[in-house]
């Protein structure tokens, strides 16, 4: 809402921009290389400062794997309260940055640190891709399928853990799920025939279904029963351990969704949860999407799973059965 | 009519205290205002899956959810709502490390054999709890550890009563499953559609 009316300089040049409003912005440098640029960073989530590092570093890195890119760089964003915790904290934080990066194949060339009340980490980082290999949010295809990698629940485990509800097990769980790269999934997914992708993070699995539906002339059937979930997620949304974002993301987008009776309202809560660090949503040629899940679950992506159908349907709605 | 404010608490805080109070007083009825709509649906959400009959007012800028219970709210617990698997969700919770009382020998066994042939719930045996001497079977030693290894290999969750080991001076010595405690316990009890204590 604070940008609307602001005009941005743009040019020819630019593939994506803040108009569409994609995973990333996309900046062509030649006809065969397109720069990837992305920014995120975060409030700690987990306790342990070294998994806070990896997941806030899988999380930044996500938006570059989404649009089908190979990220090459990264800074450090740090915001840090030096006087009253011990720096050693710090540290453990950016070694958990480091680690992942290392494991995603990416070098940290810079960074930039102030002083402030609460942790915040992220990174900005820059990917390359050819620009016909661009994987964008808004191109859903009729009769395509869609898979998920990732389960959802991680928002209202979160909330559990806060309410020291969870128990160490689950939370080392849902602490490992967050800190995964979506790059292998990516990778896989470059193979087959898809038409869409995005990545699944704060506005939830509809929330950003429904950004890759407006537009886009067409409309998803999502077969709830099929949607890989966290089971205590549903265990805990039952009892009201569920974070404001998923109802504001309920809120907004309420217009664009139809909920079958049959849909328990504990999972439809965990569809509109806000992940961190989610999977990779893929819209792929239906004749492709069984291999797809397959390839994916023989590189040790288990959860991953067909969800839905995007249907040739005027209105731009999600269906949810 | 019990009165809770919640007011200036950020989720899950107005949930938590709302729990706290049922615990400890155990009221027919409640009262909580907050001031904010996400925790006006997280309490709803809460007092519903403990029995309770919602109904909601504004007061300003406040939110008022006033929760009714025919009984006390322990009474009343039900259900959550589960993925449409078509699976039941059977918890079995064993007390002890032997089936009867009289020869105990003759209980182990039929113990090591009842733990064996849970096998036959297949998808719907969900939780396996162990607490009291049950824990003893978790041990290393326990004729069954094997058993239970794979059942928890096949994805079927096995609780162990941490309280329980500590009490026997068995922590450090158990061999499989997730340590646990009363609250996990009790809302396995409240999830599953069916429990079956030993």
């Amino acid at each position: 809402m604070a940008l609307c009316g602001l005009k941005f300089p743009i040019d020819e040049n630019v593939i994506i921009g803040l108009d569409l409003a994609d995973d990333a912005g996309v900046y062509k440098i030649s006809d065969d290389l397109a720069l990837i640029q992305t920014v995120d960073f975060l409030t700690p989530i987990v306790d342990d400062p070294y998994w806070f590092g990896q997941i806030a570093a899988a999380n930044a890195l996500s938006d570059v794997y989404a649009m089908g890119g190979t990220p090459k760089t990264a800074m450090n964003l740090v915001a840090f309260p030096a006087r009253e915790m011990d720096l050693i904290i710090l540290r453990q934080i950016i070694q958990g940055g480091i680690d992942k990066l290392k494991e995603a194949g990416v070098v940290l060339i810079g960074g930039h640190s102030i002083e402030d009340r609460e942790i915040k980490y992220g990174l900005s980082v820059t990917g390359v891709i050819h620009p016909a290999r661009l994987l964008v949010k808004k191109n859903l295809r009729p009769g395509d399928r869609l898979v998920l990698t990732k389960p959802l629940g991680t928002g209202i485990i979160n909330t559990a853990i806060k309410a020291a509800m969870a128990s160490t097990e689950l939370t080392d769980k849902v602490t490992r799920l967050m800190a995964e790269l979506n790059r292998e999934a990516a990778g896989i997914t470059a193979d087959f025939d898809i038409s869409a992708c995005t990545d699944v993070t704060g506005f939830g699995l509809l929330g950003h279904l429904a950004e890759m539906v407006c537009g886009s002339g067409t409309g998803v059937r999502i077969e709830s029963g099929q949607v890989p979930v966290i089971a205590e997620a549903l265990e805990f949304a039952a009892v009201g351990l569920i974070p404001a974002g998923a109802y504001k993301n309920k809120e907004f987008r309420e217009q664009m969704i139809a909920f079958a009776e049959t849909v328990p309202r504990a999972l439809q809560d965990v569809l509109f949860d806000p992940q961190t660090s989610g999977g990779l949503l893929i819209s792929v040629n239906k004749i492709h999407a069984a291999a797809l899940v397959a390839a994916l679950k023989e590189a040790g992506i288990d959860d991953a799973a067909q969800i839905g159908e995007i249907i040739d349907t005027p209105g731009e709605k999600i269906w949810v059965t | 009519m019990q009165e809770i404010d919640a007011r200036g608490l950020a989720c899950p805080a107005p949930v938590l205290k709302t729990k706290t109070i049922l615990q400890e007083d155990n009221p027919t009825s409640v009262s909580v205002v907050v001031d904010n709509a996400a925790s006006q649906q997280n309490v709803q959400r809460f007092l519903e899956s403990q029995g309770f009959q919602i109904v909601l007012e504004q007061d300003g800028a406040d939110y008022v959810i006033i929760g009714t219970s025919d009984s006390a709210h322990s009474a009343q617990l039900q259900p959550v709502p589960t993925l449409s698997t078509g699976a039941k969700r059977i918890m079995v919770l064993c007390s002890t490390d032997r089936i009867g009382f009289g020869d105990d020998a003759l209980g182990l066994k039929l113990m090591v054999n009842f733990l064996r042939t849970l096998r036959e719930m297949h998808d719907e045996l969900w939780r396996l709890v162990f607490v009291n001497n049950g824990v003893k079977l978790t041990i290393d030693g326990s004729e069954v550890l094997e058993d239970l290894k794979n059942y928890e290999k096949e994805g079927h969750r096995i609780l162990v009563c941490g309280t329980c080991l500590d009490h026997f001076s068995l922590l450090e010595r158990k061999q499989v499953g997730e340590t646990t405690n009363m609250l996990d316990i009790v809302t396995a009890m409240q999830v599953a559609d069916k429990v079956i204590t030993i």
